[in-house]
């Protein structure tokens, strides 16, 4: 099937099959990144730019390393090292990079809809490693890739999204995903991170998180950031823990069965989720991580070789 | 024995609408039968003949300044004073020293109320840490902690954003929310209703505006975030006008009002001096006359008494620096009768509605504020033809900062039921 976008800049321009085909070239090389040594050379000669102007340490190594597993030379470009410091225009830095004749460019930027403004003019494959608010597609493909690798049919699936979904771009772009897979979606957490217009997400946000959590069957916790709380979003650590942080005595388990548990990263432990459910068995959090990078492979070469190569 | 049998008065039955001649039966603490001609051998006899029985009052602001501020009252004293008013449940603000702003505070607090065991006291949290006016307290945990509403009263919640935050944020944990509102920047350091009587004894003043613009903000601030709010001590005439307005629009807004705001107006500053100092100040004819049709009409639902006990000392000599405040907790039925019953601004069924009936509803007290089998046996039985004259310098409550010693008032409490014990007995 032929690969119709040139850009990956939110789920939001994905069709649920197109969402499909990525996730199905993720599981192949999800599988093929077990073995070792591993190298293949599908890129070879092709050049990505790593473009981050938030950090991001995770995002940054998993498309560094995707790049370099298809044989990609990969340039990391961050925000520390850029001529912004030195007072050139973000429109100038990006034209500038124009000229360095790469062929796709991985961006990250705390402003909402910049990969999309800077695919008018720059002539590479732009993916959207994360614009502000918005979008986060890559990180959605692997949500969606770890569920489906867990067995779970997307047609019989709850999630309850739990936390700061105001500021989420996570939040946004999994949701739109799994809504286009025909999932269903409930959003919880302190009333001031859920915003007015959460209906455009077609969840359905329900209280206490108690109740939100027994109508899942996969419970996804958002990254809480301290500025949240100096902002007033809510009063104290203390208190989210108690109310909103995933906890054992949640009663997170379906018929015995312990509820799956996924998480962005990076994790606080102790606030947003229990320290001790981490690491347990239900939790795909680490799986996640593996998804990411074969994801983001699966991206690179969809976008890159026109999806021929299935 | 725990059975008590009150005879032969006129039940009031705020649920239902109407009064009853009834008895009502106690057992353990809880109300069993309500009925007439109820005979029972083993139950301690009350006889309510010729008095008004009902559910026990509920005072929704009252300052008992335990802990920190012992000197002007402490829980002791106040639960007296509410036993001696008819008062059988108390709803305490945060302005304590320290401020009821933590866990600690408050379990410190009730379990000191339970030895007691006077009068069913409930506490207010803080809504912001130190009553500071800056950061959240944590709301959830003040909740579980037992605090059943907050407020920051005493203060005005002036930041925007903090009250904004705090309307959506608490909506998790259904507690209302009390606001004392004057914009301190309008009122600075003044010290009487802004009009003739303030100018002519040259003192700073405290306009309506203050307390009309800041209802007005959070008004919208409740529009917007649907949660439930309450201002408390309204004064003023335009803010009953903006409440009646936004009631109307289907906010679900509350209030109420001081026996003091409904009694006294600025004039009687020459009289009383400064035990006729309080926040808010002392308003107009035309205040007045707006707070009753307020009352009469349904928009104010609640009457409360804003006891606020001081010491001598903190009351005395300099208008300007005396303490603001009124110690009205052991009078303030008889006060409420003689401004809405005696003027005929509301019936005895309505009088019980607004002290006791609404109160519960507003703090989600499910067991009280009504009269029926499997409720509370907090009762206040009232006498509405007993005369006395108000003796301040017999008041149980520590404060004796109170303007209308001397008054001669009508329609006293004479029994205080609280958990199916007689506190205050009839004479």
């Amino acid at each position: 099937m032929e690969w119709k976008h040139k850009h990956l800049l939110g789920i939001d321009q994905l069709s649920g099959e197109e969402i499909k085909i990525l996730l199905e070239k993720g599981n192949q090389y999800r599988n093929w990144l077990e073995q070792s040594p591993k190298k293949l050379t599908r890129l070879s000669g092709y050049y990505l730019i790593n473009l981050f102007f938030e950090a991001s340490t995770r995002t940054r190594v998993s498309f560094e390393m995707a790049g370099k597993l298809l044989g990609m030379e990969v340039v990391n470009f961050t925000n520390e090292l850029s001529s912004l410091n030195k007072g050139e225009s973000f429109r100038d830095t990006v034209r500038t990079l124009a000229r360095m004749k790469a062929d796709a460019l991985v961006i990250r930027h705390r402003s909402s809809g910049i990969p999309l403004y800077i695919s008018q003019f720059l002539p590479f494959h732009i993916i959207n490693a994360g614009d502000g608010m918005r979008e986060h597609p890559t990180q959605a493909l692997l949500d969606l890739l770890t569920m489906k690798r867990d067995g779970i049919d997307f047609t019989r699936n709850t999630v309850a999204i739990i936390g700061d979904i105001l500021h989420s771009r996570v939040a946004r772009s999994l949701s739109i995903g799994l809504k286009k897979l025909g999932s269903q979606i409930i959003f919880s957490g302190p009333p001031t991170l859920i915003p007015k217009g959460i209906e455009v997400l077609e969840g359905q946000v329900i209280y206490p998180v108690e109740e939100a959590i027994r109508q899942a069957n996969v419970v996804y916790l958002l990254r809480i950031q301290k500025e949240r709380q100096e902002a007033g979003f809510f009063p104290s650590t203390k208190e989210y823990s108690h109310f909103f942080g995933l906890k054992e005595n949640l009663k997170n388990t379906n018929n015995g069965r312990w509820k799956k548990i996924m998480h962005p990263g990076p994790v606080n432990r102790g606030l947003e989720i229990d320290s001790s459910l981490v690491e347990k068995e239900s939790s795909l959090i680490e799986e996640q991580v593996s998804c990411g990078l074969a994801i983001r492979m699966a991206v690179l070469e969809t976008l890159i070789l026109g999806g021929v190569n299935g | 024995m725990n059975k008590l049998l009150i005879k032969n008065g006129t039940v009031i039955l705020p649920q239902k609408d109407r009064t009853i001649e009834a008895d009502v039966l106690i057992d353990d603490g809880v109300i069993v039968q309500i009925e007439p001609g109820i005979n029972d051998g083993k139950a301690e006899v009350i006889n309510a003949s010729g008095c008004l029985v009902g559910p026990g009052f509920i005072n929704i602001h009252v300052h008992f300044r335990e802990p920190g501020e012992e000197k002007k009252e402490d829980l002791l004293s106040g639960s007296r004073a509410a036993v001696k008013g008819g008062f059988t449940s108390v709803l305490c603000m945060p302005n304590t020293r320290p401020p009821i702003d933590s866990p600690l505070v408050i379990s410190y607090l009730l379990s000191r109320a339970r030895e007691i065991g006077l009068v069913n006291v409930f506490l207010t949290a803080a809504i912001s840490l130190g009553l500071e006016g800056k950061a959240m307290t944590d709301v959830g945990l003040l909740k579980n902690a037992g605090a059943i509403a907050l407020s920051d009263d005493g203060k005005c919640v002036k930041d925007s954003r903090l009250l904004y935050r705090l309307m959506t944020y608490s909506k998790y944990f259904h507690i209302p929310i009390i606001l004392h509102e004057e914009d301190t920047d309008i009122a600075g350091e003044g010290q009487a209703n802004e009009g003739k009587m303030a100018f002519k004894m040259g003192y700073r003043s405290l306009p309506k505006v203050a307390e009309d613009s800041i209802i007005a903000r959070d008004l919208v601030l409740a529009h917007s975030t649907e949660a439930p709010v309450h201002f408390t001590h309204l004064s003023t005439a335009m803010s009953v006008k903006l409440i009646e307005w936004f009631q109307g629009q289907g906010v679900k807004v509350s209030s109420d009002v001081t026996p003091h705001h409904l009694l006294l107006d600025d004039q009687s500053i020459l009289q009383y001096g400064n035990q006729a100092k309080v926040k808010p100040p002392l308003r107009d004819q035309t205040d007045i006359i707006a707070l009753k049709e307020g009352i009469q009409r349904g928009v104010i639902k609640i009457l409360a008494s804003d006891h606020a006990p001081h010491t001598h000392e903190d009351k005395e000599g300099d208008f300007n620096e005396a303490a603001f405040g009124i110690s009205n907790l052991e009078i303030a039925v008889p006060l409420y009768v003689k401004a809405l019953i005696e003027d005929g601004i509301i019936n005895w069924l309505d009088f019980w509605k607004l002290l006791s009936f609404n109160p519960a509803q507003f703090l989600g007290l499910t067991k009280k504020g009504s009269l029926e089998a499997g409720m509370d046996a907090d009762i206040t039985i009232l006498d509405p033809d007993t005369h006395h004259e108000v003796k301040v310098n017999e008041f149980v409550s520590k404060g004796r900062n109170c303007p209308f010693d001397g008054w001669k008032l009508k329609g006293w409490p004479v029994a205080t039921i609280v958990n199916g014990k007689i506190m205050m007995r009839p004479s």
